[in-house]
């Protein structure tokens, strides 16, 4: 079975910074992968080489198994690539019910060019996600919760087949959260790939199929949860060196 | 209540095509000037308005249509109409060459650069003999106030309904998203280069239209009038102040701004461009958003929407 | 040969006068993000209250530009902590259409006080020039381009070795950061704001020595300065000097060999070549 998406010794430099370096990962079809890593590990730009929002200095990105590495963002887009922002970014001036419509009059395959129907499915992707009653509030009037609902239904309208999700679960309590987490399985369940980051290691712990670990750059781990949450060196990533 | 307003549009439209009948002769050019001042604004905030791209230099395209119509006729021997598609070819080529390395500017570096592109023009074209060099062209007169009255109105139409269009299509919705956040646009599919260049250049044939037919209409035209970059501040002015990114907003501002920019040099000549820079200040104060916001907000908030837009904005 | 350095001379000379008349510009622009579409009318008020001064008063336009920086200082202060300071947070577009008002009513209040004719200062020694080698020096012009320099480089020095000037640059980059300098933010704007205005009056009484005044000079001196606070780069104080010199070298040159119609196609021109190919000028740091 080919990997959905695959990075290949991806490396991205800012001016003498490395933020990603050297870092190669398959993600299946139907996998939720969780990609966790200290703060400053890489994690969002890792993900903008994927979603095409930054290029690589070095390294390929490919997906469904043709390269994609020079594909400009809004093309990896219409391939099946969605993706969330951590710093969200509604589009203020429009209603949260059309903040969605964009997604799906521009998603996978060009989307849908009539509006009547894209405000169809982006009501169906805002009841899926649980925002079905703010439909007509103006974007910025939501919560950050509501907020981080809103990045999941508008990358969802777009039909994707990768759902890159940057921190959706930041800054919600446990009740929230794990409502997000039925989210994402239940896209998982419509049959599309999701790569979380993630800092709440409960969460993605029971959530992911596998995990992927990040520390200054680097991936330093990649297998199943449990396992990666015992490995001394990613203990020693988040809580420092024991003393000895 | 809703159905009432497209009524009240079409029966407005009606009053303004009778106008040049019951009209006297300064009203009637009072109206061809106002008309293609809005046209200019309605250009404006394609661009401007709603994929954000404050624009400096739509008073190119003005020239561009000008010069067109001017050379069309009086060195080729062209009709008319003729001319006006010469011009707005000339605009779209201007467009689509310079657009795209200038719309990858941001803020008010576009504006900046869409202002040298104006005053690099202006220079160019006092150079071309073809175009009359620094002397200008004079066209051969028409004297037909009420045709270029209706051709203004029935572009300023045009381009309303363009708009109009915008607000419900799918291309509209691409340069909403990219004005609101572009880089979020361009993640969720919007070719936001294509799209960029292709409201620069919508807003850049009405702005080539209103020039050919105001070429014409005062048979007239050198450099400096053509490209006249005060124009570009005037349409913006009328834009912002009747308020940006909506469907009647710059029409209102046009209008509106005119009217008193009329009675005051009836009245006090020199005082009149003193109030519009008072107007203007005080505008962007009080009421940033436009009138357009304030015909939705102040029903509910009264005075207190611009101590709010205040309280919003100061330090 | 003799020609071409005597070009390239004056193209020096009116560079070091375009530094400082930019330089107000770029500091309100950099620290407050306030685009000041305004800034060539205060150079023209600077400009007039030099040629009031020595008319009037006889002061020497020289040894009066700390009176006229002074009071235009003062005008500045409190324009931006009475009106501006309203608009700071707004989209920077509104800054730009605030500053255009204001533009037009300055002009306005100008052709009222001191009618639509044009005039100069002319102190005695106006006709007089020095020769250096090859080249001639007009004392006027070269006395404007000594200055010019003295107060870019003064600016350069006070940014960045004051401990107001370092407020200054805190603000630039961040608001709270200029109150742990334990300056308030109004009156912290409203002194940048001030130190703009008081430079470009100070430009404004160079300018009516070396060249005619009327109340309609502001908008292409506003659209030059523009042209070389892009060009040096508004990242690097120095950067206007630079961009100065250049576009005063490029322009004396561009109408020797070109024509002087051709004066403003250049400098807008490599604005334009500026813009699309880097955009942080030639003195920014990251391309």
């Amino acid at each position: 079975m080919t990997a959905l998406l695959e990075v290949r010794h991806a490396t991205r430099r800012f001016s003498g910074l490395v933020a990603v370096d050297d870092v190669s990962f398959t993600l299946a079809p139907g996998e939720i992968l969780g990609l966790i890593g200290p703060n400053g590990a890489g994690k969002t730009t890792l993900i903008s080489l994927i979603s095409g929002t930054l290029a690589p200095s070095e390294g390929e990105v490919l997906f469904q198994g043709e390269t994609i590495t020079k594909v400009p963002a809004y093309q990896r887009a219409r391939l099946g690539i969605g993706r969330t922002f951590q710093i969200m970014r509604p589009f203020p001036g429009l209603s949260v019910l059309d903040n969605v419509a964009v997604g799906a009059l521009f998603g996978r395959g060009g989307g849908q060019p009539k509006l009547a129907m894209a405000r169809e499915q982006a009501r169906a992707c805002l009841d899926f996600v649980g925002l079905g009653r703010n439909a007509s509030q103006r974007a910025d009037e939501l919560g950050g919760p509501g907020r981080k609902r809103l990045e999941l239904a508008k990358a969802l309208a777009m039909q994707p087949k990768v759902l890159l999700c940057d921190e959706v679960m930041a800054g919600l309590n446990h009740v929230e959260i794990e409502e997000v987490i039925a989210v994402i399985r239940k896209v998982r369940d419509q049959g599309i790939s999701v790569l979380v980051i993630e800092h709440v290691i409960k969460a993605i712990k029971s959530l992911s199929d596998r995990l992927l670990v990040l520390h200054h750059g680097e991936k330093i781990a990649d297998g199943v949860p449990s396992e990666v949450l015992e490995n001394a060196t990613v203990v020693e990533a988040y809580l420092g060196k024991r003393r000895t | 209540m809703k159905a009432l307003r497209p009524a009240l549009i079409v029966v407005a439209v009606a009053l303004l095509a009778a106008l040049p009948w019951f009209g006297s002769d300064t009203l009637i050019q009072f109206g061809i000037n106002t008309l293609l001042l809005a046209v200019l604004a309605q250009g404006w905030n394609i661009i401007g308005g709603y994929t954000g791209y404050a624009s400096f230099g739509n008073s190119v395209f003005y020239g561009l249509g000008s010069y067109g119509v001017a050379i069309a006729m009086v060195q080729w021997h062209l009709p008319f109409a003729v001319g006006l598609v010469f011009g707005v070819g000339l605009g779209i080529v201007f467009a689509c060459s310079l657009g795209v390395a200038v719309l990858r500017l941001k803020g008010h570096y576009f504006a900046i650069a869409t202002l040298a592109l104006a005053e690099v023009m202006t220079a160019i074209v006092s150079n071309v003999k073809l175009a009359g060099q620094n002397v200008g062209l004079v066209l051969p007169p028409l004297n037909n106030d009420r045709l270029f009255y209706e051709l203004a109105l029935g572009l300023l139409v045009l381009a309303t309904l363009t708009i109009f269009w915008l607000t419900r299509s799918r291309f509209g919705f691409g340069l909403i998203a990219i004005r609101e956040n572009e880089e979020g646009a361009a993640v969720m599919g919007v070719n936001t280069t294509l799209y960029k260049v292709l409201a620069f250049t919508l807003a850049g044939i009405f702005s080539a239209l209103a020039g050919g037919i105001h070429a014409y209409w005062i048979t007239f035209l050198d450099p400096e009038s053509a490209f006249d970059i005060s124009l570009n501040v005037k349409m913006i002015i009328m834009a912002v102040f009747g308020g940006p990114g909506t469907v009647l907003g710059p029409i209102v501002g046009a209008f509106s701004l005119s009217a008193v920019s009329e009675i005051l040099s009836s009245e006090v000549t020199s005082i009149a461009g003193l109030f519009f820079g008072v107007v203007i200040v005080a505008a962007i104060v009080l009421m940033p958003r436009g009138l357009a916001d304030i015909v939705r907000n102040v029903p509910k908030s009264g005075w207190r929407y611009f101590r709010q837009n205040i309280r919003a904005h100061r330090l | 040969m003799g020609l071409l350095a005597q070009i390239l001379v004056n193209g020096i000379l009116l560079g070091g006068l375009y530094a400082v008349m930019a330089l107000g510009l770029a500091l309100v622009w950099g620290v407050l993000n306030i685009v000041n579409l305004a800034h060539g009318a205060f150079i023209m008020l600077g400009a007039y209250a030099s040629w009031y001064l020595y008319t009037d008063a006889h002061i020497d336009p020289f040894l009066g530009l700390p009176i006229t920086a002074g009071v235009m200082f003062g005008l500045g202060y409190l324009l931006q902590r009475g009106l501006l300071n309203l608009v700071v947070r707004a989209p920077m577009f509104n800054t730009l259409l605030i500053t255009f008002g204001l533009e037009v009513v300055l002009t306005y209040l100008a052709q009222l006080a001191f009618s639509a004719d044009f005039r100069t200062i002319n102190p005695p020694y106006a006709g007089d020039s020095w020769q250096l080698g090859p080249v001639t020096l007009p004392v006027a012009r070269s006395a404007a381009f000594v200055v010019a320099i003295v107060l870019s480089l003064g600016m350069w020095l006070f940014l960045l070795h004051t401990r107001l000037g370092r407020a200054i640059r805190a603000t630039a980059q961040n608001l709270v950061a200029a109150r742990l300098y334990g300056v308030e933010p109004r009156h912290l704007y409203a002194m940048t704001f001030g130190l703009g205005i008081a430079l470009a009056a100070a430009a404004g009484g160079l300018y009516g020595t070396v060249s005619q005044i009327n109340p309609y000079i502001g908008a292409s001196l506003t659209a030059k300065s523009f042209a070389i606070s892009i060009i040096g780069g508004l990242d690097n104080p120095l950067g206007v000097i630079v961009g100065g010199l250049f576009l005063g070298v490029v322009e004396s040159l561009t109408t020797l060999y070109i024509g002087p119609t051709f004066a403003d196609v250049a400098s807008f021109g490599i604005l334009l070549l500026v813009l699309i190919v880097r955009p942080s000028g030639l003195l920014g740091r990251t391309a």
